[in-house]
């Protein structure tokens, strides 16, 4: 078997200007966000990006310029306050997004994993997001075939590339995500291209033995780079907390009219470094 | 040490809770979350604790309230991962029995919004979203409200967006909007006053509403009792919990 282990600047060759792409993790948890730094670097653009209840990760992305689209149930930093460029960038007129609900988003990535092509979901009738998804060819209510009721049918979410931060990882792709799993291997499963960011490379020996540990086997992965500290400043498991400190600095800057500046410390590996 | 008002509506959302109700929590829920730790550690011991962390029933000795709600260190300790996914199957089954939500405006049934203020095309303000709200209110039998803001801007009489369904005729569904100033139950379609929190009038109450809740007999919201207050206190020594009254 051949190793898929790759440096990062090869990796992000696997990334395309309008893309779609959906990232790990939920909120201050899991985000791949030494990723979402190559990404930057890379001046990615055109990007549609999607996911559950992103955070930091997307606004970044969003601030940066690297994104058309933005597809989410959520999108902000809880008890740290709005998220200051997706907000400018949504009241601005300058990005197109989609407001989406877990129940339904959760779902399409996993009509994706299945290979269907929709799946009914319930709730959601007489509310405000469904004329709107229905606009976009996202969701069509129909007739459940059977009972004859109303559904919603969710259109399957198949991103072109996952990027997916775990714990630990081998050179052929295996990948073990220890504690929440949020709708990770959803997302693993549904993309077109898998890429894998890891705290550790550990040897295949890791999983024989204990195939429980294996999350995502790796025939469904097309790259692995171990990056340590690969979501800070989110969490990661049995690894590292979240740096709330650093959201919030953040925040700050960003209100100050400095994300550039953060920007640019951030690239240069100066923010992580408090 | 003081009660707080924060403490107040902890109280009144533990007891919309009953023993073995399944309940969850999402992100930005540092009330609620303290709230089914009382309820489990008093009148529910066998309530089915959700949390957005993914780890059920986590451990009351050693959860620290954080700024996330889905903070991993909420993880250690919990019997089971429970991805967020399974909840809404669970809800889909009718088996998600109580849910606890925000409300960026409230009307008088009880619908909510938590996407946009103005046109969703070009808002005056984005807000984050409404999570799980759109899928979830229909399906949940307890639909648990609340808002640290009672006022005319969160009390409307048209919302800017319909995110959440409050009230549904024919469905049984028990809404409960919990304010820093009082508790209301939707009643036929309507809202009404159930009890205002210690040293708040009812005047204050109906005037920092844009439209009049029905106030027949009400009373005044239970305070904790020390006991509450020392769970309380342990689980959020911080006082993480004031955090979403400011600004």
């Amino acid at each position: 078997m051949e190793t898929k282990l790759m440096g990062v600047g090869e990796t992000i060759g696997l990334i395309h200007d309008g893309d779609s792409v959906t990232l790990s993790g939920v909120s201050m948890v899991r985000a791949p966000m030494a990723f979402v730094k190559e990404i930057v670097k890379a001046k990615r653009k055109e990007l549609s990006i999607i996911d559950r209840e992103p955070g930091i990760d997307f606004d970044i992305l969003i601030g940066a310029g690297a994104v058309k689209r933005v597809r989410f149930a959520m999108l902000g930093l809880e008890l740290l306050g709005l998220a200051p460029n997706f907000r400018r960038a949504a009241e601005q007129g300058e990005i197109e997004y989609l407001e989406t609900t877990c129940g339904a988003i959760t779902n399409g990535l996993r009509a994706g994993a299945m290979g269907m092509p929709f799946v009914p979901v319930k709730g959601i009738i007489g509310t405000d997001l469904l004329p709107l998804h229905e606009k976009k060819g996202t969701w069509r209510v129909i007739d459940d075939p059977f009972s004859g009721e109303k559904i919603v049918a969710v259109k399957a979410i198949i991103p072109d590339v996952a990027v997916i931060h775990v714990q630990k990882a081998d050179k052929f792709g295996n990948a073990s995500i220890e504690g929440a799993r949020f709708e990770d291997v959803y997302k693993a499963k549904s993309a077109k291209t898998l890429i894998i960011t890891a705290e550790e490379i550990v040897d295949t020996k890791y999983f024989v033995g204990h195939p429980e540990r294996n999350t995502i086997p790796y025939f469904y992965t097309a790259a692995v780079v171990h990056v340590p500290k690969g979501a800070y400043p989110t969490a990661c498991y049995n690894y590292y907390p979240p740096d709330y400190g650093f959201v919030k600095n953040y925040v700050s800057m960003c209100r100050a009219g400095r994300f550039d500046e953060f920007i640019e410390r951030w690239l240069r590996g100066e923010e992580d470094e408090n | 040490m003081k009660i707080k008002i924060a403490d107040i509506m902890i109280k009144a959302m533990a007891q919309t809770l009953a023993d073995g109700d399944t309940v969850l929590h999402g992100l930005g829920s540092p009330l609620p979350a303290i709230a089914m730790h009382l309820a489990k550690a008093s009148h529910a011991p066998d309530l089915v604790f959700f949390p957005v962390s993914e780890g059920l029933d986590p451990n009351p000795d050693r959860y620290r309230l954080r700024l996330s709600s889905a903070d991993p260190d909420h993880f250690v300790g919990a019997k089971a991962v429970i991805e967020l996914i399974e909840t809404f199957d669970l809800a889909s089954k009718g088996k998600l029995t109580a849910m606890f939500l925000g409300g960026a405006q409230i009307d008088s049934r009880g619908n909510t919004n938590l996407t946009c203020i103005g046109d969703y095309q070009r808002p005056k303000i984005k807000l984050p979203g409404g999570a799980a709200t759109s899928f979830l209110t229909p399906l949940v039998k307890k639909l648990i409200l609340w808002t640290t803001h009672h006022s005319k801007r969160v009390f409307v009489d048209r919302l800017d967006f319909l995110t959440g369904l409050g009230y549904e005729e024919g469905k049984d569904k028990e809404v409960t909007i919990i304010t820093d100033k009082a508790v209301f139950m939707v009643e036929k379609g309507y809202l009404v006053l159930k009890s205002v929190h210690k040293d708040v009038s009812v005047k204050d109450v109906v005037e920092n509403m844009s439209f009049a809740p029905i106030v027949g007999k009400y009373g005044v919201t239970t305070t904790p009792t020390s006991e509450d207050m020392v769970l309380i206190r342990n689980i959020d020594p911080d006082g993480i919990r004031f955090s979403e009254f400011e600004g």
